[in-house]
């Protein structure tokens, strides 16, 4: 797997604020690589230097193994923040000027405007779009020029629950064409659902970098209900069990390392209990993050 | 560049305040001559006491004089197109389709230049339009044609020109350091008279310092030429002195620009 994006060291002040601190990271091609991080924790300003808009202080990155430079961004589809457009052009003509910019070919555009059902709006100008309309139409535009890298930077920020299914179905199906898409978001679950590998910042810092199927591993922990009234009791002997917590009726059980809920379940079928619910519950991205949180306070 | 000039453009034909500010522009480039000849056969009308003189044969719109004249007065229209070029940059700024830009893949400097083709069309368009009126109405008003050189004073045309575009560029500058356009098109206003209001209070052994403040420079391009119609001494020709001083302006001007978008965070 070659490398998409290697940043090395980067570092950016403002004024007193140091908005990101010796960041070093590498994407590779294929990835869905989510940026996770609380509302100013310095994702935007990254992507932001990554794609020019900002001046960094200190450290390097390069694309494609090579510097930063126009050629380079004309392979990539970037939306930082909110969709930019002109307001009083139409669809069409405001991809014409990003397709002029990028050399894109202009048959793109009618293509693109299928992709994300913009097609029958095309000719309507962009400030009459809804915020649903204006996000897909900055997909289609970031698409127009097929790049190799997609930047989204909280693609479903103010949408409502449909348009942002939407959005993560359009994202899933342009990842599954082998794109390369940097995510930038706080939200957890959304960066779960889509991301293949992942990283955390906060104040500017990297707490974390590694893949969202290393987050579902590890040791599990299953709730259990059960109308026998021995349950605890015969939990607590169970070698395999870490930790048994009762929570209103529920038993929280943590198993050791390769242990799982069937597992569990034969073991109690043995002991002559049945269960009515059996429920394993996955270590969160949600979990992991906030632990990774606390544990950068704490330090 | 064509390919700059193209993106530029088809962000303002597109735009309503870009065609109401021109046609207005053209407009009135095209009623100034037509109306001082009404005005001048008003006078004749009215009977207006010129010592026996026939007020129509003041040679205003006649060859050569036509060229500094019309030349002067239009330099005062030359606001409609600042405005247009402050629209056109403070709405990328406001838009933050500026930023966009660049992370579609041009850079700052293609960004610069993109609106500088096209402060340079406006200026060529307005100097064509600008000879094409002077050149119609001295053939008409000129008395008799035969014995005059219809392109004497003819410098007074790429004068014009040198005049609008470093006038856009400076407005440009003014647009990239405030980025506000009701704000920039404000000062552009006040700036004028600042100027000339600092200029009053320089020491006379200093006064010369003053021919040197950016507006002057560019006004000392074509000097004000009626006074020769009251029998004053005017400068009939254009300055090779003003044209570099304007000229290490206009340098200057687009270097700041770039040295302020270079270094910003957009």
């Amino acid at each position: 797997m070659d490398t998409v994006l290697k940043i090395d060291n980067l570092t950016k002040h403002y004024g007193r604020i140091t908005a990101v601190k010796n960041l070093s990271l590498e994407v590779k091609r294929g990835n869905v690589f989510g940026i996770l991080g609380p509302n100013g924790s310095g994702k935007t300003t990254t992507l932001g230097i990554l794609l020019d808009v900002i001046n960094k202080t200190s450290g390097t990155f390069s694309w494609f193994g090579q510097p930063p430079g126009k050629e380079v961004r004309k392979k990539i589809g970037a939306i930082l923040e909110t969709p930019i457009f002109y307001p009083y052009l139409s669809a069409v003509k405001n991809l014409e000027i990003v397709a002029e910019i990028k050399g894109a070919p202009k048959e793109n555009i009618d293509l693109v405007l299928q992709k994300v059902e913009l097609y029958e709006r095309r000719f309507d100008k962009f400030r009459t779009y809804s915020l649903g309309m204006k996000q897909r139409l900055s997909i289609a535009s970031a698409l127009l020029c097929d790049p190799e890298v997609m930047i989204l930077d909280e693609p479903t920020n103010g949408l409502d629950p449909q348009g942002i299914a939407e959005i993560r179905e359009l994202i899933k199906q342009i990842a599954k064409e082998g794109k390369t898409i940097i995510l930038a978001s706080h939200l957890l679950d959304e960066v779960q659902k889509v991301c293949t590998h992942f990283c955390v910042l906060k104040r500017g810092t990297l707490l974390y970098t590694g893949s969202v199927e290393d987050v579902n591993k590890g040791v599990e922990s299953v709730e259990v209900m059960s109308e026998a009234p021995e349950t605890q009791e015969v939990l607590e002997t169970y070698n395999k069990a870490t930790k048994v917590v009762e929570d209103s009726g529920k038993f929280v059980v943590t198993l050791v390392e390769g242990t799982h809920a069937s597992d569990l379940n034969a073991y109690l079928f043995s002991k002559g209990i049945t269960v009515s619910h059996l429920l394993t519950q996955r270590k969160s991205l949600e979990k992991q993050f906030l632990e990774l949180l606390a544990e950068s306070d704490n330090a | 560049m064509l390919r700059l000039l193209r993106i530029d453009l088809k962000k303002l034909t597109n735009y309503r305040a870009f065609w109401v500010l021109n046609i207005m522009y053209g407009l009135l480039i095209f009623s100034i001559p037509v109306s001082v000849m009404e005005f001048l056969k008003w006078l004749k009308v009215k009977g207006a006491e010129f010592e026996g003189f026939d007020p129509m044969r003041i040679p205003v719109l006649h060859f050569p004089d036509i060229w500094q004249n019309i030349t002067y007065v239009y330099t005062f229209l030359k606001i409609f197109l600042a405005i247009v070029v402050i629209i056109s940059i403070s709405n990328e700024y406001s838009y933050k389709t500026i930023r966009q830009n660049i992370i579609d893949g041009m850079s700052r400097v293609d960004f610069i230049k993109s609106k500088l083709f096209t402060i340079l069309l406006l200026s060529l368009g307005s100097t064509l339009f600008v000879f094409i009126t002077g050149l119609l109405t001295g053939i008409i008003y000129t008395p008799d044609l035969s014995f005059t050189d219809i392109f004497m004073g003819i410098e007074f045309v790429p004068a014009y020109f040198l005049d609008l575009f470093t006038y856009m560029v400076f407005a440009f500058l003014l647009t990239v350091l405030l980025k506000r356009s009701a704000l920039t098109i404000f000062i552009l206003l006040l700036y004028t008279p600042i100027e000339y209001a600092i200029s009053a209070y320089i020491p006379e052994s200093f006064a010369f310092i003053a021919e040197y403040f950016p507006l002057h420079a560019i006004n000392n391009l074509i000097e004000f030429p009626f006074a020769k119609y009251w029998f004053q001494e005017i400068q009939d020709f254009v300055s090779m002195s003003a044209v570099g001083v304007v000229l290490l302006y206009l340098v200057l001007f687009i270097y700041a620009i770039h040295y302020k978008l270079k270094t910003s965070d957009l």
